[in-house]
């Protein structure tokens, strides 16, 4: 069994993946650290930045179960105001 | 009479703060921040915003939550412009109205310092030879992988 997880990506890790979203499939019972270093295996050039990521529109502590439909957003630390 | 929202218009700052005058309240203290022309010495041409949209809403709301329990306001409204701006124009416009003056400038601080922390908006600046991303200095916890 896999489970089915959109990942998103904003400002300037939109312009290093050059896509801001993608369908990634992963094991069942992956936790959010794991997925999100598998991202990081993927899109290497993503490491040159201070990243930040979220799980469902929260920022995950890293623990978190990912389940069927997802949602993981891959950002660099925040700039707006 | 809380608002948190995302707009590509332009703002009315004096329209956002006139939101909130509550009967009870004697002062709202309202932020225009606006796109500044120099930075770091390089000069801006115009700034372009993103956000993870539905994402920023919901920590604008925990914002404006924390905020109320925080300080002694009674209400509080974020505006935050999207897509390109010119130099001088608003980008965020934060406006926090109290029964005294000196919490609701407490509070607006608090907020902005906050905004600039957790919610998932990002500034390119575009410079006559290129353009960057600014990348924050968030301190937001666990929230990389090891």
């Amino acid at each position: 069994m896999s489970v089915c997880v959109q990942v998103l990506f904003f400002g300037a890790t939109a312009g290093v993946v050059g896509q801001r979203s993608v369908y990634k499939r992963f094991p069942e019972d992956i936790t959010a650290n794991k997925a999100f270093d598998e991202i990081l295996d993927e899109f290497p050039a993503l490491t040159q930045h201070k990243l930040l990521y979220s799980i469902n529109q929260r920022y995950a502590v890293g623990t978190e179960l990912l389940h069927d439909g997802d949602e993981l957003a891959v950002f660099t630390a925040v700039s707006g105001g | 009479m809380d608002f948190v929202e995302l707009t590509n218009e332009a703002i009315d700052v004096g329209e956002a703060a006139r939101r909130i005058v509550p009967a009870q309240c004697g002062a709202t203290v309202t932020l225009d921040g606006y796109v500044r022309k120099y930075t770091r010495g390089l000069e801006t041409l115009y700034l372009v915003y993103e956000a993870y949209e539905p994402m920023a809403i919901k920590e604008m709301l925990k914002l404006v939550e924390h905020a109320r329990e925080k300080f002694d306001i009674s209400h509080a409204g974020i505006i935050h412009r999207l897509g390109k701006l010119e130099i001088g124009e608003t980008s965020v416009v934060i406006s926090v109205a109290a029964p005294h003056r000196k919490a609701a400038f407490a509070a607006c601080e608090w907020l902005i310092v906050e905004l600039k922390r957790t919610v998932p908006i990002w500034k390119k600046e575009v410079y006559s030879d290129g353009e960057e991303w600014i990348e924050g200095e968030s301190s937001i916890e666990n929230s990389q992988s090891s």
